[in-house]
């Protein structure tokens, strides 16, 4: 176990510098650079710049530099924001994002585990076919259409919650309810095919025989196994929903990290964009670990080795 | 639309020819020259209909969008919009904008001297102004703000504003180095002695503007770029910055320090930088706002928009056109785009397909410059457009080769090209093609001339034909069509030089309807600013401009709908 960690702690870091050469020589493949303008920028300014920002330097000067900075976690300064160092603007979204979608996800495993349990329970009963057209719903609409109808009802039309702004408890509710659908929906799904598989075997049929309750099968036998499916969707879908969704952030006017790192992609602001890559990176390496360590605790097969 | 073009963040430097010469005229900004021509909000206003939540808010706060988070809003280097907002908010500059017509009124300068020859200005500052920590704020305060923009390592974008003065341009481009020949002079604490490369007419409409607002030297000094944190920024002006949160907001308090706070009525400003257009109208429509800003509304909201009485709409300094490129065949040729400029369409464009929110244009200066004739503008005549393109050897289109539109990802930009690839199909029987950008690659394409026609739109800075016909000379980085005519380079210089205010209009008159002639740039559409404003908040006009003086805005808290003298009084208002 503890050299299976290490092991994996071990490899995060030349993932990491993969990761970091990639994105470091993809975003300045792209055309255009960090300080273009619909007007003209001065040449003097835009060289004095330049300057400032090492960008007049051979490629692998600028390499160098920025993996030696990366290691001691310094990203420099936004190039779109230049009061700003890129570690502060990740550290003031990251948590907005991380409680945006922290709740978002609470609500779809709370919601979608149960409503999954509860179709695979009444396989096609009318229970089953309503949760699961509910969930293909979820699936279907995009949060870009629910979000803007959600706001039409209970802020437009009723005024029960604000409409957008990050601002107090309410303002909470219609970007969380956007954000969870379609994982709830994702969840209750992934929840009911691996119930129904996990239901059908035999040590389900020997705890039946056995006399055991009904329930005490359901969620003390096979529920631990029925979810091993939706703990391997969450450690990917943890890490993508912690780093912010540009659509729901961008309709509540949510201060999170999704906005500024699509928009970084655009402004070719270089220093963010490697700064947002790498931290998405170690988040996403970090929950999949997080996940195969949960596994053992659910399923006696998996070993860690 | 405008947001995802980016183009609403960009008020950028003038380009250098801001030496130009001319008289007073400029200067008086008559609210005739920037009054709409048919301010449809008017029309209905008296029908007291609004649009959404007119309740008032509790507390004597102004809540408005402020748009895109501001790159930066130390003024001396900010460049967007939404930044000048922000800083014109905190400080304040020698003069300030009459909040309906714009034209300079006294602000930090209580009076100021013109020599006869239109070369020097003395302003006379108010005595005893301190800055909101005390400190007292004095001449000198301005003379280093100023050379602060000026200096070279400060890269400051905006710079190219104050080459009106003398050795201004020398010195930030790094020609001389010392920077007491630059023409900027304290002699005492309220005195300051400007004295100018040529007679810039309109240099009290420059000195309103944020590049030349000063800025705390004893809190850079201490905190060098750190020093607009709101734990550390110290301003000059109406209000002070209590709290700012990243893609959030900014909240202002009232700042007691300033000279006229017992005029000041508001307790606070709320801006929110909320920068999508649907979330920023269901704020306004919630109440949860008073005020959107300018553009700050989906495109397709405004023809439904126009029966509100709380909906502002007046043309804007800024055109829409297509750039050619003059270096690539067949567009080398002057005749094939007289013919692709005649065989536009603008009326259907403007009216049709963009449903009246914006109007049809034939010209390169926008509307609205006081004394300015423009040329005959270029109107839609397909049997002409088929003459010149059968004079460039190509009639019926035959053996002409295909053109390609790039526009950058915009639903209105690809509309718009569509159409226009319609009418070129249609009347001159050529092959176009669409080609749709990025943003960063549209920049560098248009920049590296890598394009056929291209979509751009232009802003003005101030209210002078100058400031539109300057970029299109030899070689000028906004130019972007590699076109060169040495006589047009000529006039804009002959221009520069002309002391006759009258005389230089007419001559730049010329030098757009030779541009015109040339077609480099083919014109399209006028840009409007359209915003929401609460019937219960006064004192936002509507300005040719963009700018909007919040110091003597005022909140009506016991307003109540329906009150029709009051609809009434906006109705006039807004004439």
């Amino acid at each position: 176990m503890l050299t299976f960690l290490a092991r994996r702690l071990l490899l995060i870091v030349p993932t990491l510098w993969v990761v970091a050469t990639v994105t470091f020589f993809l975003i300045r493949l792209a055309p255009g650079g960090p300080f273009r303008s619909e007007r003209e920028i001065p040449p003097l300014a835009r060289a004095q710049i330049l300057h400032q920002y090492g960008l007049d330097r051979p490629l692998p000067e600028q390499y160098g530099r920025f993996l030696g900075n990366a290691a001691r976690l310094d990203f420099g300064v936004s190039y779109k924001y230049p009061t700003r160092t890129v570690r502060e603007i990740l550290f003031e979204a990251f948590p907005v994002s991380a409680e945006l979608g922290g709740w978002a996800l609470l609500f779809a495993v709370l919601l979608g585990v149960p409503l999954g349990v509860l179709a695979a329970t009444r396989q096609n009963g009318v229970a089953d076919v309503g949760a699961m057209s509910l969930a293909l719903a979820g699936i279907s609409i995009p949060n870009f259409v629910l979000g803007p109808a959600l706001v039409l009802l209970l802020s437009l039309s009723f005024y029960v919650l604000p409409p957008a702004l990050w601002h107090g408890p309410a303002s909470r509710v219609l970007p969380v309810a956007t954000l969870a659908v379609a994982y709830l929906a994702y969840i209750a799904r992934l929840t009911r095919a691996g119930m129904l598989e996990v239901l059908r075997q035999d040590y389900i049929r020997t705890a039946r025989a056995k006399g055991l309750s009904e329930a005490r099968v359901v969620f003390k036998h096979a529920l631990k196994l029925g979810v091993l499916p939706v703990v391997s969707f969450l450690g990917p879908a943890a890490a993508r929903i912690v780093m912010g969704s540009i659509v729901v952030e961008t309709i509540f006017a949510v201060p999170g990290l999704g906005r500024y790192l699509v928009n970084a992609a655009f402004n070719r602001d270089y220093t963010l964009v490697l700064g947002g890559v790498l931290f998405y990176a170690l988040l996403l390496i970090v929950l999949n670990l997080l996940v195969d360590v949960a596994y053992t605790f659910l399923d006696p097969r998996v070993e860690m080795s | 639309m405008i947001a995802r073009s980016r183009w609403s963040r960009g008020r950028y430097a003038t380009p250098h020819g801001a030496r130009v010469t001319a008289l007073a005229a400029v200067l008086a900004l008559t609210p005739a020259a920037c009054a709409p021509e048919r301010p449809p909000a008017a029309r209905v206003a008296s029908a007291g209909h609004y649009f959404g939540s007119v309740t008032p808010p509790r507390e004597n706060i102004l809540r408005m969008n402020n748009g895109a988070e501001p790159e930066t809003y130390d003024p001396g280097l900010a460049v967007g919009q939404p930044d000048g907002r922000v800083a014109r908010i905190l400080f304040e500059g020698l003069t300030v904008p009459n909040a309906k017509t714009l034209a300079p009124e006294p602000g930090q300068a209580e009076r100021w001297e013109t020599s006869a020859n239109g070369l020097t200005y003395t302003f006379h500052l108010r005595r005893h102004l301190i800055w909101s920590d005390g400190t007292p704020l004095t001449a000198r305060d301005f003379v280093w703000s100023w050379l602060r923009v000026l200096k070279p390592t400060n890269a400051a974008r905006y710079a190219g504003l104050l080459y009106p003065i003398l050795n201004a341009e020398a010195y930030n481009k790094g020609q001389i180095s010392d920077s007491t020949q630059v023409g900027i002079a304290a002699p005492d604490d309220t005195t300051l002695i400007v004295t100018l490369h040529d007679p810039t007419s309109y240099f009290l409409f420059l000195t309103q503007f944020y590049t030349y607002l000063p800025v705390p030297r004893q809190v850079l000094a201490r905190w060098g770029n750190q020093w607009t944190r709101p734990a550390h920024i110290v301003s000059n002006g109406a209000f002070t910055l209590a709290e700012w949160r990243q893609q959030d907001r900014f909240e202002f308090r009232k700042n007691p320090r300033y000279w006229d706070a017992a005029s000041v009525r508001l307790d606070g400003i709320v801006a929110y930088s909320v920068e999508d257009l649907n979330t920023s109208v269901n704020l306004y429509k919630a109440g949860v706002i008073d005020w959107t800003t300018a553009n700050y509304i989906p495109a397709p909201f405004i023809p439904y928009l126009f029966r509100y009485a709380d909906f502002q709409h007046q043309p804007y300094q800024s055109v829409y056109f297509y750039s050619v490129n003059v270096t690539r065949k067949p567009l080398d040729n002057v005749w094939v785009r007289r013919a692709l400029n005649y065989a536009i369409d603008r009326d259907a464009i403007a009216h049709d397909l963009l449903k009246n929110t914006r109007d049809p244009w034939g010209n390169f200066t926008p509307r609205g410059y006081p004394g300015y004739t423009p040329p005959p503008p270029i109107g839609f005549d397909p049997a002409k457009a088929r003459a010149c393109l059968a004079k460039a050897g190509y009639p019926e289109g035959r053996g002409c080769p295909k053109i390609s539109i790039m526009f950058n990802t915009s639903e209105d930009h690809r509309r718009i090209a569509e159409a226009i690839q319609q009418m070129w199909t249609r009347e001159l029987h050529l092959s176009v093609e669409l080609s749709n950008q990025e943003w960063g690659s549209y920049l560098q394409a248009t920049t590296q001339l890598q394009y056929d026609v291209a979509r751009r739109s232009w802003i003005g800075d101030y209210l002078d034909p100058n400031t539109f016909l300057a970029c299109m000379v030899t070689g000028d980085g906004n130019n972007r069509s590699g076109w060169s005519n040495p006589r047009y380079d000529a006039l804009l210089r002959q221009a520069g030089r002309e002391v006759d205010a009258a005389k230089r209009l007419a001559i730049l008159s010329q030098a757009e309807a030779l541009l015109l002639d040339e077609s480099p740039i083919l014109p399209i559409y006028h840009y409007t600013v359209n915003d929401l404003v609460k019937p219960y908040v006064h004192g936002i006009y509507p300005t040719a401009l963009d700018t909007h003086p919040l110091k003597q805005v005022w909140i009506d808290r016991d307003w109540k709908a329906g009150a029709p003298a009051l609809a009434d009084a906006r109705a006039r208002m807004l004439h």
